[in-house]
């Protein structure tokens, strides 16, 4: 599951690192690094809760990154923004 | 004040008798709701005008729809907030920083204010929140079995979290206190009396701060830079003007509500007590349920929003306690659900001004409850007595006599 990260829309709220503190990273400022995420296995129920619970609608849910990307030829990371 | 006739430009059959100052329910009332008194716009269309619906009776767009209200909020081009609505009671022309300003100056201040009270920053503040909590609601323990929670535990706490935030000695508490109520609940000689006392108070301070700085917050305001300058006098007095009166009333309020409803749903109360690991949804809820805060923007061009003609100048009003009852958005809205998930409420706004102080707002909220609950034991309100709730342009809870004898 990848979650892409609409950055311009963050208000920093901080619902979403609320929810889910390792895979909501956040600036100084309180704000969403920039960069879509990819979530861990053992991560998605609250990574999903994280995301929903955007007030401003910054965060969206991509189910599907399989279709995006070879299988276990690609680190999780190295899409990341 | 203004005539509230209707403008030409607003079809007739768009205009409602509702108003968040004359509607029922809105005038001072013991026992009453005024979240739920509003909660009937839902009844109606998504845009409506109403002719007296600001302190100064002028007329407003009223925004329903949660999704409307952030739409509007997240587009500050088209919905300004240049209001000046403060220094323009004193008969002056400033505006409070960030709230009245615009992007991109917005911006440019929001990022220097923003690692002051950020999620970050909470760490290091928290500790003195709660030890704040605790003395409070120890001496009132100690005290009686019986207190009015707004005089005695929510306004004089959330005071002197502002004094420590500004670095100031508790002393001064009562003399605070007395400013905020005159500024927020005076009469027409009261408020702008208090008004001139707290500019003095913050033009004072920062004179002072200038000449011997120390490690708080008003020293980081005279000794930042904006693009490659120092602040004006203006702008410090700006930002210290707003960040005393944003956060005093509004967290008062929501604790006054807050326990103001567990006084009066006991197996909720009990739950939260025995389970203090709830207390952070439920804190989401009673924000959901009881919010404080009417937003108003000024339309900077002429626009057709869900066949309303929006027209350069008009106000639009964007209330938290409307949205945060849209069955749209909330399942059961007008249902207080303490474990709600996924409560996207509406409480400290949307958009570029989405409330600075939110992070610590919900941890004094947060941290008031939990020391209450742990401290204080089965409470309802006190026989004989009603506390008095009103709406207007902040929604508010003026006392609350609560009883565990
Ligand atoms: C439960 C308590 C609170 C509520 C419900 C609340 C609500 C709000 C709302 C709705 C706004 C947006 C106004 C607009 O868009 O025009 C706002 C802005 C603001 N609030 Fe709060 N607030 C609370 C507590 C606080 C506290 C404790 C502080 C300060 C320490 C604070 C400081 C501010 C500031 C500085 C702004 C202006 C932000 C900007 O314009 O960028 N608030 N608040
Ligand atoms: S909840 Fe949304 S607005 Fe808030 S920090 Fe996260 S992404 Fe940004």
């Amino acid at each position: 599951m990848r979650i892409i990260v609409h950055k311009a829309k963050c208000q920093g709220h901080a619902r979403c690192s609320a929810q889910a503190p390792d895979v909501f990273k956040l600036d100084d400022e309180g704000y969403i690094l920039p960069g879509d995420i990819e979530v861990a296995e053992g991560e998605q129920l609250l990574a999903s809760r994280g995301a929903r619970s955007c007030p401003e609608r910054a965060l969206e849910l991509d189910p599907t990154p399989a279709a995006r990307v070879v299988p276990d030829a690609i680190e999780p990371r190295v899409w990341r923004a | 004040m203004t005539i509230n006739a209707v403008p030409d430009h607003v079809p007739p059959e768009m205009v409602r008798d509702f108003s968040l100052f004359t509607s029922p329910g809105m005038a001072p009332t013991p026992n009453g709701d005024p979240h739920a008194a509003v909660a009937c716009v839902h009844a109606g269309p998504p845009i409506f005008y109403s002719p007296y619906n600001t302190r100064d009776g002028r007329g407003t767009w009223v925004i329903t729809r949660a999704a409307d209200q952030r739409r509007v909020l997240q587009d500050a081009e088209t919905f300004s907030s240049h209001r000046s609505i403060f220094s323009s009671a004193l008969g002056e022309n400033w505006p409070m920083i960030p709230l009245e300003l615009d992007p991109p100056a917005h911006g440019v201040f929001r990022s220097l204010l923003n690692p002051l009270l950020s999620p970050k920053r909470l760490v290091v503040l928290e500790p003195k929140v709660r030890e704040r909590a605790i003395t409070l609601i120890l001496r009132i323990a100690a005290s009686g079995t019986s207190c009015d929670v707004m005089k005695d535990f929510a306004f004089p706490f959330t005071v002197s979290i502002f004094l420590r935030l500004l670095g100031l000695p508790d002393h001064r508490l009562d003399t605070f206190v007395g400013w905020a109520k005159d500024l927020l609940h005076g009469d027409n000689v009261k408020r702008p009396a208090a008004a001139r006392t707290i500019v003095a108070f913050i033009d004072e301070l920062a004179t002072k701060r200038r000449k011997e700085p120390v490690d708080d917050f008003m020293t980081f305001i005279v000794q930042a830079q904006v693009e490659g300058r120092r602040l004006t006098e203006e702008e410090v007095r700006g930002i210290g003007v707003l960040v005393f009166i944003a956060g005093l009333d509004t967290v008062a309020a929501a604790i006054g509500f807050g326990l103001a409803y567990l006084a009066r749903n006991i197996k909720d109360q009990d739950l939260l007590r025995r389970e203090p690991d709830r207390i952070v949804l439920a804190a989401e809820e009673l924000l959901r349920a009881y919010p404080s805060v009417q937003i108003i923007r000024v339309a900077t061009k002429d626009i057709d929003f869900e066949g309303a003609p929006i027209r350069k100048g008009d106000y639009v009003s964007c209330a938290a306690m409307i949205a945060n009852r849209d069955p749209a958005e909330f399942e059961c809205p007008n249902t207080v659900d303490l474990a709600r998930e996924d409560n996207r409420h509406a409480a400290f706004g949307f958009g570029p001004h989405r409330c600075l102080g939110s992070h610590l707002a919900r941890r004094e909220i947060v941290i008031g409850l939990e020391e209450w609950l742990a401290r204080i034991p089965a409470f309802r309100i006190q026989n004989a007595t009603a506390p008095i709730t009103s709406g207007g342009h902040l929604f508010g809870i003026e006392n609350l006599i609560l009883d565990w004898s």
